[in-house]
């Protein structure tokens, strides 16, 4: 577990800019969302190598396009890795209408799973419910 | 599907069982739904990036192989050829190449994954990206070697991200669509191929692609016009939007044998001019 869950941060480095510094937050958010989405190695999920890290609030959430296959399930994960923030992950469909998902949230750590049941364009909000304005990662696994 | 909730069920549970010690609120195991539909400003403002939202050829297999164990060495092609000094078509050839180690994993055959290994850093040098590269293919060649298959789909994945890192480095953003472009081709015509072999409304279901068609296409727009020009890139751009129209049906559509037959061809064609001679 510990060695996938340290080639999956080094790969996220790897997808880092180097013309941008990183900051404290952004590693902070990576390293805790690799942690949590580490859970679900154990049932054959293969975390996807990529990443997107944004900045949220309580009145701006993020929302992400992923284009997923019919027959694959996924577990969609963020953090900030603050504590006393509260997270939230939902998914849409491509028209932008809520689908059923399995939900995970503990403070600033939020999961959604779901296998589609078409393949194509869904999209996945991540929303601070609590907690100041901060950095957070989002990545997915698949299996 | 309920197969697949159960694999979510156990993922919950093992998120539940990690974690019960630190979390005071926490929830899963339970399916639920988003309680407002996202607004016209949010799907207009939502992201796209490329390490999310173009999928990766190891996941367009996985979704195939739910079926069965389909007959990847079927899906082999011959050597491509590697000479051109065009940098839009090896990047476009990278893509494919990267893609036919997915399949060489797959079909976990270690011969034929360092086969592609060399190919790929052959590209990669001419690219002026193999020390990228060079640094994953001896622990591609080690785990071809021990057949450690869950491994090399990692390596894989790795080796493309630092591709596309280094041609960021090298101010070769603009190559980086063309990779995820040609390893998106090269997947199609493999998954339509297998279809094809054993057609079933399950499988062909998977073709359903039409926003990331939409998404590459409007990173091809945004290219430079010096590689817009580019006489494959020209043919790539209007071929992807035939098979724009072939992969954008609804989602209750089943593709016939003979309209995923349609997708093959035309995904073949591309893949041998991106690998044709200069």
């Amino acid at each position: 577990m510990t060695r996938f869950i340290l080639a999956a941060l080094a790969a996220c480095l790897v997808l880092t800019s180097p013309s941008r510094a990183e900051t404290d937050d952004q590693v902070t958010a990576r390293s805790d969302v690799i942690d949590l989405a580490g859970a679900f190695q154990n049932d054959g999920f293969k975390i996807r190598d990529g990443n997107f890290i944004g900045q949220i609030s309580k009145d701006h959430s993020q929302i992400v396009a992923v284009n997923l296959y019919s027959g694959n399930a996924y577990w969609f994960t963020a953090s900030t890795g603050q504590k006393l923030d509260k997270l939230k992950v939902s998914l849409f469909d491509d028209s932008g209408k809520p689908v059923s998902y399995m939900p995970y949230q503990s403070g600033p750590r939020a999961a959604a799973g779901f296998s589609p049941d078409a393949s194509g364009l869904y999209y996945v909000k991540v929303a601070l419910q609590e907690g100041q304005p901060a950095t957070f990662c989002l990545i997915y696994s698949y299996k | 599907m309920p197969l697949l909730r159960k694999w979510l069920g156990l993922s919950a549970i093992a998120l539940l069982s990690v974690f019960s010690a630190s979390a005071d609120q926490q929830s899963a195991g339970n399916t639920t739904a988003a309680d407002t539909p996202l607004s016209t400003d949010e799907l207009k403002n939502a992201s796209s990036v490329d390490a999310l939202t173009v999928p990766t050829p190891g996941e367009f297999f996985k979704a195939i192989e739910k079926g069965g164990k389909p007959n990847w060495t079927s899906q082999y092609r011959p050597p491509v050829s590697i000479k051109s000094t065009d940098r839009a078509q090896m990047a476009l050839n990278l893509g494919t190449l990267i893609a036919d180690g997915y399949i060489a994993v797959e079909a976990h055959d270690g011969q034929q994954v360092k086969n592609v290994g060399k190919d790929v850093l052959a590209l990669a040098k001419k690219l002026s990206v193999s020390q990228s590269v060079l640094a994953r293919s001896a622990s591609i060649t080690q785990f071809a070697e021990n057949d450690a298959w869950d491994q090399l789909n990692e390596e894989l994945e790795a080796t493309q991200n630092e591709v596309k890192k280094a041609l960021e480095e090298n101010r070769d953003t603009d190559l980086i669509t063309l990779v995820s472009i040609g390893g998106w081709i090269r997947g199609t015509e493999v998954v339509t191929g297998l279809v094809l072999q054993n057609y079933n409304a399950e499988d062909a279901k998977l073709l359903r692609q039409p926003a990331l068609v939409s998404f590459l296409k409007s990173k091809l727009t945004n290219l430079p016009g010096k590689i817009q020009k580019d006489p494959l890139v020209q043919n790539v751009s209007r071929d992807l939007d035939g098979i724009e129209k072939m992969v954008s049906f609804s989602a209750d559509h089943v593709p016939s044998e003979g309209e995923v037959k349609d997708l093959n061809l035309a995904a073949s064609k591309l893949t041998k001019q991106i690998g044709a001679p200069e």
